[in-house]
Formats: structure tokens, C-alpha cells, sequence
């Protein structure tokens, strides 16, 4: 991704006004037109993915016929041809349209102050329809995702709001997106906290919520309010149950693994490979992903919804079910290495769900009275392969929990999604976004990183109170007796109404130069006091204060006026240097 | 106040600024208005167009798969009826029908795993209960496919419930007819009988399939119920004519099977049955001739009970001339023929019917003992051997 030229793309507004001005002359502008926009891009994001499905639907019905099956020679060159047009198109019109779309969010988000341009919004509906549609094994979650964030990022330019508001559209258009086309809020914003922003941030939450929110209500307004399966029910009869979803944890987490790695190990090489071949790759995996829809197994190609309803619904043989997830491993591990336009999120789903109904249809053939439905091992399936190979543990749980709108599936779902969770990260410590970052030459923060982060807080540098403590209506005399005794560089004074002053002994000697011996020190001493600092506050709030006072006392929250011990500079910094 | 402190704070021209950017921000989103309007438009337009086309192509590869699937084509309807799915997700009846192709087409496991799916989203289906039965049916798994069954009566049936019940009922019938289980059969025969509404060609069927559970008497029942309506149906007469028979009711079968070979339709039955029919009619009458019945006068009635016994007492000697070492059973019987007066005079018969009535049962018994020492009888012995088994129900109506 180019940085983009933002100054270029500076509308009428901020020509004649500066945001200096702005924030003068309307300093709550940004803030109102925030929350108005947030739903605006929720509803643009909603129909822009309605149609981005939809064109996916045609394209699909236009080139690969509305059944495709194997042994039409159509899945050998559709795929192939599609493939030539968009690495062409990629190449030469729309370079930013590679790729899934959310790394190139994250860019935005962290690179370039929520710049996505519109010709990019433009390339990427264009490229991942035609992929997609014509084959590619590839889902539309991820390009809607960045089509949602890039409607925001145009919007939010247009209104001239401050750089800092603009860099923060970028999540919101993408949790507008992710949740018209899953058709489920919840995930969709927890995957953009997960994933994206990496943390809770409550300046952001709301407009989230508000524009996935909007998005959904468009997405259901055409699509209906059914989740994107037809969901059987799900089950847990029996507690020993738990034994096969653990089973199936255990097997996505390999699953995972395995995916990651043809990933990691294919797309570089792809990438490093002359620049001639760019135009070539995505024709050249168009055909062996055609290749294996010919031969045999059509179900790989596209996102595979469809097939994931059938699996759900026990269409499958446990055998088949296994050797479709296998090839939609390698298939989708051609696709998206060859740089063509498209998500993850479906194949992830798919292989999940293939996965998990082969373990259920297995153990329902050779233990009938130990397993539940299919459809429940294929739904938990999905969220085990969503934790092991996307990483995103909470967005996965509550993944199947919203498209199931089932709560009596949380246990399996949470021990089979944490066995493969960790799983995965115990074998492949780097996630597959951040590999993607890496061999794209970015240093983009890792979200699991930032999630796992041990925030240092004020209670890890406190010391007790080696100081001397002078109540205020001492005299001067006093207090300097007090503080020559212990040879205290710094000591605190208690003040009538329970504040704190934190005095220097050339303070005190100041003072004493100037004011009688008898003087109550509270007389002497400036207006300002000591902040009220607790404990469980982060280290690094107190660092402001340390160029005006030479130590802080820490206060306990129980007993107003308790002091729980102090913190110097010196403290600080050297719990700091500890990490 | 904080509001108004800060518009008193900005000067005329910051003022002017601020109303202009209000009306540019408000020209922005009534822009942005217009643009989600159109868009809305054009989805809808889009999406609607879509709609209807997967309507249509749901329609199209469902009639293509349920033509495959009458064809006996359950390969080409189970891509069919997949394609017709992807299109319909919803629609039930396609997912049963595509199960029962991936039944019909062999693919016994994933017709099952199907069904299994689709009963766990509807528990109570007595269609998919039908399905899984006869899945299991086919697997061998003979407890599995009766419990089904059970469920499939007591299930859920769309609309005609009353009429699928029975059907149902029938089928469970027949399985156990098949599995040799005739009184769990008969039972279930019994059911649908007391429940089924006066109909000719349910009573025939019902009929035939007691008679296969071996229960001649209400299967003659409902053969006569049949016989009830007009025209007379061919195979109510026949099934009448060969229950009675079986139950050793001559005389009525001797009516029954001559009305079924007066009966037009009676030349459309295959040879071998007409052939089959027309012995049984011959041995009936023969029956008839041969039975000394209560309805006689005395003297023919005693001259039947002579022949009977020359016939019994020859078939007798010649059993035992085949005999090197006479088993006791013949040899109990030759000495209660020893005990009957060699020379017998039809009117000492005619006067003493106790005696009549000693001879008759001892020419049953002899046929009955000889058939088993010395092999099927032939000719008149057979016939009375056909007496000996229930005498008492030859002329009964």
C-alpha cells in the first residue's frame, strides 16, 4: 500500500477553515457529526455489502453455471480467466485491492490516519466479486470488511472531521461491514476489537456498535434475519460429549496449524517471485483450484456457504467431509498466495465446519449414543478453526453463539475453541495476520500482543513510607527538627482537610529563611497540593506529576486518607527498566 | 451558559464561518441522504432481480430432480435436488426428497446421516421416521427399524395424517410379515382394519395381508366386507374362495371360486392361477361329494360313510404292506378297524349313528396317521385327509 497523498484529497471546508478554527468556532462538531456518521456508514457499509454479495451470486451463476459439478470443462478456465482479469486489474488499476482486507485496515488504522481511498473501496468490490464468484477458493467477509472501512474513511474525509476522528472511521466502516456480511453485530465487533483496534477503547465503542448496529438492519432488511446457515438443533446430551469436542479442539488445532503454514510458506515465495508472474498467479491458481473442482470436488470453490449448510445438515459422509477440508486448505492456500483479491473468514469457516461434522458424523457412526447432532460438532467446528487459525478466541465463542443463536452450546464451544487456541499458539507463536504483516514489509502492532499486555500500575513501584510525615499546624522549627533527624531529603505534610504536600528540604529551608521558626507551616505553604493517587492506577499516570513533586503518595481506596506507601521518579523508572 | 459564553466569544466573522459550516455540513448529510437513497435503490433493484432468480432456479433443478428420481435416476436427483437446495435452503420437502434419492441411490450412510439431521430439527416427523425405518429396514437393523416405525404412527403427518397412518401401518405390516413375525403383524392388521373406512380395495389389500400373516379367518372377513360392494372385484372373490378354503370351508369356497370363474375379469389372472383356481374349485366340490354332511338324507349319507371307509381301510392295508415292522401307531389303528364289522350293511349305518359317526372319525385318523407314516395321499384320501382337519367346518358358511 502507497501512502496516500491526504492533502490532495482535502475537501472545500478545509481550505477556508483549519481545524484550529474548527475547533473554536464549533469545538463539539466532531464529536455530534461522530455518532450521525456512524450510522450513516453503517447503512452505506449494509448496502454496499448487500450488493457485494449479490454481484458474488451472479457472477458465480454467469460464469460457473447455477449447479456447478465436476467434469464441466467451465470450472477449469472460468477460474483461470477471472484469475488473469484480476491480477491484471490488481495489478494495474487497483494495487491495494490485494490482499484479504484486514491487514490493510490495520494500515490504515495505524499508517495512515484511516486513509483508504475510493478507488480502492471501488477495487476491492470489483476484484473480490470476480475472484470470488468465479471460483476462487475465497470469501467476501474480509473485502467487505475493508469496503466498510473504506466508505467510512470517504465519508469521514468528506466532513472534514480531525485527523485524529478520521483515523478512527477506519474501525468503525470495517465492524459495519464484517456485521452486514456475517449478519451477526456481536462478532463483528468484537473481531474489529480483537483484531483491529487490539483494545477497549471507549472513545470508539459506541460509534462500533452504532454503525454494526445500522449495517445488520440493512444486511436483514434483504437477507432476512435467519443467520447466513440454516442452523439445526444443537444439543449437549450428555456431559461425556465434552470428550468429542475436546477431540475436534485438538483437531483444529492442527488444522490450524497446517493451514498457517502452507500460508506462511507459499505466499512469500509467490511474492518474491519476478514481477511478471504477478499478472499470472492468480490465473495459474484459478486453474488448480478449477482442477480440483473438475476432478471431483466443485464444493471447494467459492466461499462455500452452501456446502457448509449441507455439511451442517449431515449431507456428508465423515470421509468426504475430511477430504473437503484438506482441499479447501490447499485450495484456498493457492488462491490467497497468489495474491488474488478475497477473505479468509469463509474458508476458515468451511474447513471448520468440514472438520468438525467429520468428527461428528464419525463418532455418531461408532458411538450413536455418546454424540449430539452434526450440525453442532460443524458449528463448533467453525469456531475452532476461527480461534486456532485467526486468533481471535472471544470473537470466535461468541461467533457461534450468535449464528447459532443457541446458549446451550457455550461449553463445547469454549473448550473446544480454547483447546485449539492454545493449541495453535503453542505451535505457531506468530498469527497469521501478523505473518501477512511481516512479509508485507509492515510493523503493524499485534493485536495479541496488545491483548496479553501486563500493564504495570502504580502498586508495582510503591515503596512504604520511608519519609517523614508533618501535620500542617506544626511549626517550621518543627518539621525541620523532624526532617534533620531522619536526614530525609523530601517529607510529606498532612493538611487540615486531608490533603498532601510533598515539601523539599530546600524548601523548608527556604521557607525558614523567610518566615519566624513559629510560623504553622500550612501558612507557608503554596496553593497547589498533592494528586490523589490509588494503587491500581497505571504506572504512568503518575509521571506528570514528578517534575513538580519529588514523590507521590499512593493512597488506599478503602480508607480515605490512608496512605498506602510512596513512589519517586526514581522508583518508576527503575520498575520500568525491570520489564 | 458555557454555550453562550462561547458565542459571545467568537468574533462577527467566526460567526459567519460557523453558520457557513453549519449549512455545509447540512448540505453533506442530505447529500450523504441522497446517496444512501439511491444506493438503497439500486440494491433493491439488484437484490430483487437476484431473488427471483434463485426462485426460478430452485424451481427448475427441483422438477429436474424429481424427474430423475421417478426415472430411477437417484444419482442425476441428487444433484438436482442439491442444486434445487442451494437455492431453496428452507424448503423441506426438497431436503426429503434429496435424502431419499441418497437412499434410492445406494448411499445408505449419508441418507442416513441426513435423515438423523433432519429428525433432530424435527423430532417428531412421521415422514423422516417412515424414511429412517425403511433405511434400517434395508441395513438389517430389524429393532432400529421397528422403533422407527412406532415413531413414524405416532409422529406428525402434513394434512392427510389419517390416510398416512395407515399407510404407514400397512407397511409396518408387511415388515413384519417379512421378519416371520405374524402376531405383532396381525396386530397391527387388525388396527388399521378397525380404523379403515368401508373401501373395497383397502379391505382386499388389508385381506391379502392377513392372509400372508396367516390369519385366513379375519382376512375372509374382510374379503366378504369387499365382496359387499359393486361390482364385485375379482380378487375379493378369489382371496374369499381360497380363505375359506384354507379354513377347510368347502362349501363357501366352492361359491366364492365358482362366482371368480364366472367373474369376467377372471381370464386376465395369469395361467398358472386360473389353473390353480380351477383345482381348487374341483377339489372342493369333490370335498362336498365325499362328506358325509348332517344336510344329507340317511341313505346317501351312509353310502358316503362305506366309500369313505373302503377307501380308508385300502389306503391303510397298502400303507402296511409297505411296512417290514408295523409301527405301533398303524398298528393301533388296524386293530380299531378290527373292532368295526368287516361286513357292513347300509342299513345297519342308516340306523345306528353313533356307529356312522365311530367310522367317520376312524377314516379321518387313518388318513391323518397313514400321511405321516406312509406320505401324501392322493386322489380321495387327500381329500379326506383336507376333511380330517376340521370336519366340522366343511359346510359351515
Amino acid at each position: 500500500m502507497t501512502v496516500p497523498p491526504v492533502q490532495e484529497t482535502e475537501t472545500a471546508p478545509q481550505r477556508i477553515l483549519t481545524q484550529v478554527q474548527l475547533e473554536k468556532i464549533a469545538p463539539t462538531r466532531d464529536e455530534r457529526l461522530f455518532l450521525v456518521l456512524s450510522i450513516f456508514i453503517g447503512v452505506l457499509s449494509g448496502l454496499l455489502v448487500v450488493s457485494f454479495r449479490v454481484a458474488i451470486e451472479w457472477i458465480k451463476i454467469l460464469t460457473l453455471g447455477s449447479a456447478p459439478h465436476a467434469g464441466q470443462f467451465r470450472l477449469l478456465f472460468v477460474p483461470a480467466i477471472a484469475g488473469l482479469i484480476v491480477a491484471a486489474l490488481v495489478q494495474l488499476a487497483f494495487p491495494a485491492a490485494r490482499g484479504s482486507g484486514v491487514n490493510q485496515t490495520k494500515a490504515a488504522l495505524y499508517i495512515y490516519n484511516g486513509f483508504i481511498s475510493f478507488k480502492t473501496v471501488i477495487g476491492k468490490f470489483i476484484t473480490s466479486a470476480l475472484a470470488i464468484g468465479s471460483g476462487h477458493s475465497l470469501g467476501p467477509e474480509d473485502p467487505s470488511l475493508q469496503i466498510g472501512a473504506g466508505v467510512a474513511s470517504i465519508v469521514a474525509r468528506r466532513l472534514n472531521l480531525s485527523r485524529q476522528r478520521l483515523r478512527l472511521f477506519a474501525p468503525i466502516g470495517a465492524a459495519a461491514g464484517l456485521a452486514a456480511a456475517f449478519n451477526a453485530p456481536i462478532s463483528a465487533i468484537l473481531f474489529v476489537i480483537e483484531e483491529v483496534i487490539g483494545r477497549w477503547s471507549a472513545a470508539v465503542l459506541g460509534s462500533v456498535v452504532l454503525s454494526a448496529i445500522s449495517s445488520v438492519v440493512v444486511a436483514r432488511w434483504f437477507w432476512g434475519s435467519e443467520p447466513i446457515f440454516r442452523i439445526p438443533t444443537v444439543t449437549l446430551r450428555d456431559p461425556r460429549e465434552l470428550i468429542a469436542y475436546a477431540v475436534l479442539g485438538i483437531v483444529g488445532g492442527f488444522a490450524a496449524l497446517v493451514f498457517s503454514k502452507a500460508l506462511g510458506y507459499l505466499r512469500p515465495r509467490l511474492r518474491a517471485m519476478p514481477k511478471w508472474t504477478q499478472y499470472c498467479q492468480s490465473g495459474v491458481a484459478g486453474l488448480l483450484v478449477g482442477m480440483i473442482g473438475f476432478f471431483g470436488f466443485p464444493q471447494v470453490m467459492g466461499p462455500g456457504y452452501e456446502v457448509i449448510d449441507q455439511a451442517m445438515h449431515g449431507q456428508f459422509a465423515w470421509k468426504l467431509l475430511l477430504v473437503l477440508a484438506l482441499l479447501k486448505i490447499l485450495a484456498t492456500t493457492l488462491s490467497f498466495s497468489s495474491g488474488t483479491p478475497g477473505g479468509m473468514f469463509a474458508p476458515t469457516l468451511f474447513i471448520g465446519a468440514m472438520l468438525g461434522a467429520s468428527v461428528g458424523s464419525f463418532e455418531k457412526l461408532f458411538f450413536p449414543h455418546l454424540t449430539g447432532t452434526v450440525g453442532s460438532y460443524a458449528l463448533v467446528g467453525m469456531g475452532v478453526l476461527f480461534a486456532g487459525f485467526l486468533r481471535a478466541p472471544l470473537t470466535s465463542v461468541f461467533m457461534v453463539l450468535e449464528v447459532s443463536g443457541n446458549y446451550s452450546i457455550i461449553l463445547p464451544v469454549i473448550l473446544a475453541n480454547m483447546i485449539a487456541y492454545l493449541l495453535s499458539r503453542g505451535l505457531q507463536p506468530v498469527p497469521i495476520f501478523e505473518v501477512f504483516t511481516h512479509q508485507d514489509g509492515l510493523a503493524l502492532p499485534s493485536m495479541e500482543e496488545v491483548r496479553e499486555e501486563s500493564e504495570l500500575h502504580l502498586e508495582d513501584a510503591l515503596i512504604p513510607v520511608q519519609v517523614p510525615i508533618v501535620k500542617g499546624s506544626q511549626s517550621i522549627a518543627n518539621a525541620g527538627e523532624i526532617v534533620a533527624a531522619t536526614q530525609a531529603k523530601a517529607f510529606l505534610v498532612s493538611l487540615w482537610d486531608g490533603s498532601w504536600y510533598a515539601m523539599t528540604t530546600g524548601e523548608l529551608m527556604s521557607f525558614s529563611a523567610t518566615l519566624t521558626p513559629e510560623t504553622p507551616i500550612e501558612q507557608a505553604l503554596p496553593p497547589e497540593r498533592l494528586p490523589i493517587l490509588f494503587p491500581d492506577l497505571p504506572l504512568d499516570s503518575a509521571l506528570p506529576y514528578f517534575p513538580r513533586w519529588p514523590l507521590l503518595p499512593i493512597m488506599n481506596r478503602a480508607t480515605k486518607g490512608t496512605i498506602e506507601g510512596i513512589v519517586t521518579l526514581e522508583d518508576v523508572l527503575q520498575r520500568y527498566h525491570k520489564i | 451558559m458555557s454555550v453562550l459564553q462561547l458565542r459571545s466569544a467568537l468574533t462577527p466573522e467566526e460567526r459567519q464561518q460557523k453558520q457557513k459550516l453549519i449549512i455545509r455540513d447540512s448540505l453533506a448529510l442530505l447529500s450523504l441522504f441522497a446517496i444512501v437513497v439511491v444506493l438503497f435503490f439500486i440494491t433493491l433493484f439488484l437484490f430483487h432481480s437476484f431473488s427471483v432468480h434463485r426462485q426460478e432456479l430452485a424451481q427448475r433443478w427441483r422438477t429436474r430432480g424429481e424427474g430423475a428420481l421417478r426415472a430411477g435416476k437417484p444419482m442425476a436427483a441428487i444433484d438436482a435436488l442439491r442444486s434445487a437446495l442451494a437455492y431453496a435452503p428452507d424448503d423441506e420437502n426438497l431436503q426429503i426428497e434429496l435424502a431419499e434419492a441418497l437412499a434410492a441411490a445406494g448411499r445408505t450412510q449419508e441418507a442416513v446421516a441426513y435423515f438423523n439431521t433432519l429428525l433432530d430439527s424435527r423430532p417428531g416427523s412421521g415422514m423422516i421416521n417412515l424414511q429412517l425405518a425403511r433405511l434400517a429396514a434395508k441395513q438389517g437393523e430389524e429393532a432400529a427399524a421397528l422403533e422407527y416405525y412406532e415413531t413414524a404412527l405416532d409422529g406428525t403427518w402434513e394434512g392427510d395424517g389419517y390416510i398416512r397412518r395407515r399407510e404407514v401401518r400397512l407397511e409396518l405390516a408387511q415388515y413384519l410379515i417379512e421378519r416371520k413375525r405374524y402376531d405383532q403383524a396381525r396386530n397391527q392388521l387388525l388396527i388399521a382394519a378397525g380404523n379403515a373406512p368401508d373401501d373395497a380395495g383397502l379391505e382386499i389389500t388389508m385381506a391379502a395381508l392377513l392372509e400372508k400373516a396367516q390369519d385366513p379367518g379375519n382376512a375372509l372377513h374382510l374379503y366378504k366386507k369387499a365382496i359387499q360392494h359393486r361390482p364385485v372385484r375379482i380378487d375379493a372373490l378369489l382371496g374369499a374362495g381360497r380363505t375359506t378354503y384354507a379354513l377347510g370351508r368347502y362349501l363357501p369356497a366352492k361359491d366364492f371360486l365358482e362366482r371368480a370363474l364366472n367373474h369376467p375379469d377372471f381370464e386376465k389372472e395369469p395361467a398358472d392361477l386360473q389353473l390353480q383356481y380351477r383345482d381348487m374349485l374341483s377339489d372342493a366340490d369333490h370335498i362336498l361329494l365325499l362328506y358325509p354332511g348332517p344336510d344329507l338324507n340317511v341313505r346317501d349319507r351312509a353310502e358316503r360313510i362305506l366309500a369313505n371307509r373302503n377307501t380308508a381301510q385300502d389306503r391303510l392295508t397298502s400303507c402296511l404292506s409297505t411296512k417290514t415292522v408295523i409301527p405301533p401307531e398303524l398298528q393301533a389303528l388296524n386293530n380299531q378297524w378290527q373292532q368295526i364289522p368287516a361286513t357292513l350293511r347300509r342299513l345297519q349305518l342308516e340306523q345306528d349313528p353313533e356307529l356312522e359317526q365311530k367310522i367317520m372319525q376312524l377314516v379321518y385318523q387313518t388318513e391323518e396317521v397313514t400321511s405321516q407314516q406312509c406320505g401324501t395321499p392322493t386322489g380321495n384320501d387327500a381329500l379326506l385327509l383336507k376333511i380330517a382337519k376340521a370336519p366340522e367346518a366343511v359346510e359351515q358358511r
